[in-house]
């Protein structure tokens, strides 16, 4: 087989819930997973007996979030995993079900992901290992760095990083789901206190908590099931990476986004240039310029001007975090990667109200974890 | 004063600047940093039974930014963090102890010298531009 993917059929998004992304409360997990998975189901007009197995991309829940949650939806005996990868546990929770449909193991496969604002508690931090600084760690640090080297090394001005944010909360005005509702002028973003560096707060995605679920089938129980064709958007591609000794300082993050990025372009047997939609890691300002150059849908050295040109504007040529974005959205880590699927489908879709893509037919989702593990996926109209 | 990080630095004999520990690899003889990592970072080698090898805490500022909000538990703010090569290959996050970043370029030899926390008998690792030192 060429491409595994294309197994079983194809693998095709059916449906589509999200219970919207919020300031950290008390809601219990249970409640946000729950409406996700049930908004999913009857999206894709179907029943939670049908759903063969399930994937649970989350990071500071704890163990077994799944079978805690799934319960209440009834004890159908269905396989269930759960997944952590920073991040981008989503978006491998994600990869997961694709595998397990496309390799002919299961036909009707949810992925979900559901986070609470955890405890900041991470695998570096337990290997035993002492730090010169105490943030070493901290994801801030490093992209504020990554903003300093670009601004210094471009020559750029820190308007061309904040009209990212700009973009993305206004993109998220648009997004019920999303846990920013106001549009934000480049004087607000740049007057807002900074956090690390030349980054202010509001190019920083925000703390949070929610929940994103997809339900994916088979092409052959597309069929077998009378969904509507229409509806369903395709996975062309799923390519996962992680990062590779730096070669120039500052490139590794960049690097670890082309080279995945690539790998799905090449699994999906398209260019860049084909993409109208990339949803992609924007946790900071910065990183949306950079890594539009990495996936290719502007030249090296271009993302700033691709940018204030309007070309990933919802409406230009490549709607680039037409959700919103980490930024916007907001980043409740487990959904993340999945809430950008949702995204992809609802716009190839042609349902993504008030804030549609015209002509959307092919679309990016890309995630990197703690900047050290990178995976990205492509979806397409049913029949592009 | 005995060292926050002994696993990473000692007092230099000057008695003010820091040697770092790094291990050095019996396959490659690359530096990995600090010397008790379970692996060489450049071919993977175990580094069994390496022997710690103390280094004058010496690198090359590479970038720097002014933390603004305390991003760890007791961050004092503002302060400066910015990533240093101290070996070939081997690039560390340190905290650097200016009074703001106009007196920072990227390029500049850095050293590492003792600091004193406010407990009194405990220090940790600074970097200062080294042409401050002299």
């Amino acid at each position: 087989m060429n491409n595994w993917i294309d197994g079983n059929e194809g693998v095709y998004v059916a449906g589509i819930g999200l219970h919207p992304y919020q300031f950290p409360s008390e809601t219990p997990y249970t409640h946000l997973g729950l409406t996700a998975v049930r908004g999913a189901l009857a999206d894709a007009g179907l029943t939670w007996p049908q759903v063969q197995s399930a994937y649970v991309g989350t990071t500071s829940i704890g163990m077994a979030a799944g079978r805690v949650m799934f319960r209440h939806l009834g004890s159908t005996g269905l396989a269930v995993a759960q997944v952590e990868n920073a991040s981008a546990s989503g978006s491998f929770a994600f990869r997961q079900a694709c595998m397990e449909i496309s390799h002919g193991i299961k036909d009707v496969v949810l992925a979900v992901g559901v986070d609470k604002h955890g405890d900041g508690r991470r695998a570096a931090n337990k290997d035993g290992i002492e730090r010169l600084s105490d943030t070493a760690t901290i994801p801030a640090v490093k992209f504020a760095l990554m903003a300093r080297n670009y601004l210094r090394e471009r020559g750029a001005g820190m308007e061309s990083m904040a009209r990212v944010a700009v973009k993305n909360h206004g993109n998220a005005a648009r997004n019920p789901y999303a846990q920013f509702r106001k549009p934000r002028t480049l004087e607000q973003v740049l007057a807002s206190p900074k956090v690390a560096g030349d980054l202010t707060v509001q190019q920083c995605c925000p703390r949070g908590e929610g929940a994103a679920a997809v339900i994916l089938v088979s092409g052959h129980a597309l069929k077998r099931l009378g969904l509507d064709p229409r509806r369903c958007v395709r996975v062309r591609a799923s390519a996962a990476t992680s990062e590779r000794d730096e070669k120039v300082y500052g490139q590794g993050p960049i690097e670890l986004v082309r080279e995945s990025s690539q790998l799905a372009l090449e699994q999906a047997g398209i260019g860049a240039d084909r993409l109208d939609l990339l949803e992609l890691h924007d946790a900071f300002s910065v990183e949306e310029l950079l890594y539009s150059e990495a996936v290719g849908v502007c030249a090296q050295g271009e993302g700033a001007s691709y940018l204030e040109r309007g070309d990933s504007q919802i409406g230009g040529r490549c709607a680039i975090n037409a959700s919103g974005g980490l930024i916007g959205m907001g980043h409740p880590l487990g959904p993340t990667g999945i809430g950008q699927i949702a995204e992809i489908t609802r716009q190839i879709r042609g349902e993504a109200e008030g804030r549609q893509h015209p002509g959307a037919r092919w679309g990016m989702a890309h995630m990197i974890g703690l900047g050290s593990v990178a995976i990205a996926h492509v979806l397409s109209a049913a029949n592009a | 004063m005995r060292p926050r990080h002994p696993s990473l630095y000692r007092l230099a004999a000057d008695g003010r600047s820091l040697d770092l520990l790094f291990a050095q690899c019996p396959n490659c003889q690359g530096l990995s940093f600090p010397a008790n990592a379970p692996g060489c970072m450049h071919c993977g080698d175990p580094l069994v039974q390496v022997q710690p090898i103390a280094r004058p805490g010496r690198g090359t500022l590479l970038e720097y930014v002014t933390l603004h909000v305390a991003l760890a538990p007791g961050l004092p703010t503002p302060s400066i963090a910015g990533d240093i090569r101290i070996a070939e290959q081997v690039v560390e996050e340190g905290v650097i102890a200016v009074e703001d970043e106009s007196a920072l370029h990227p390029g500049m030899a850095m050293m590492a010298i003792a600091v004193p926390l406010p407990s009194g008998d405990v220090f940790d690792c600074r970097f200062i531009p080294e042409e401050a030192s002299q």
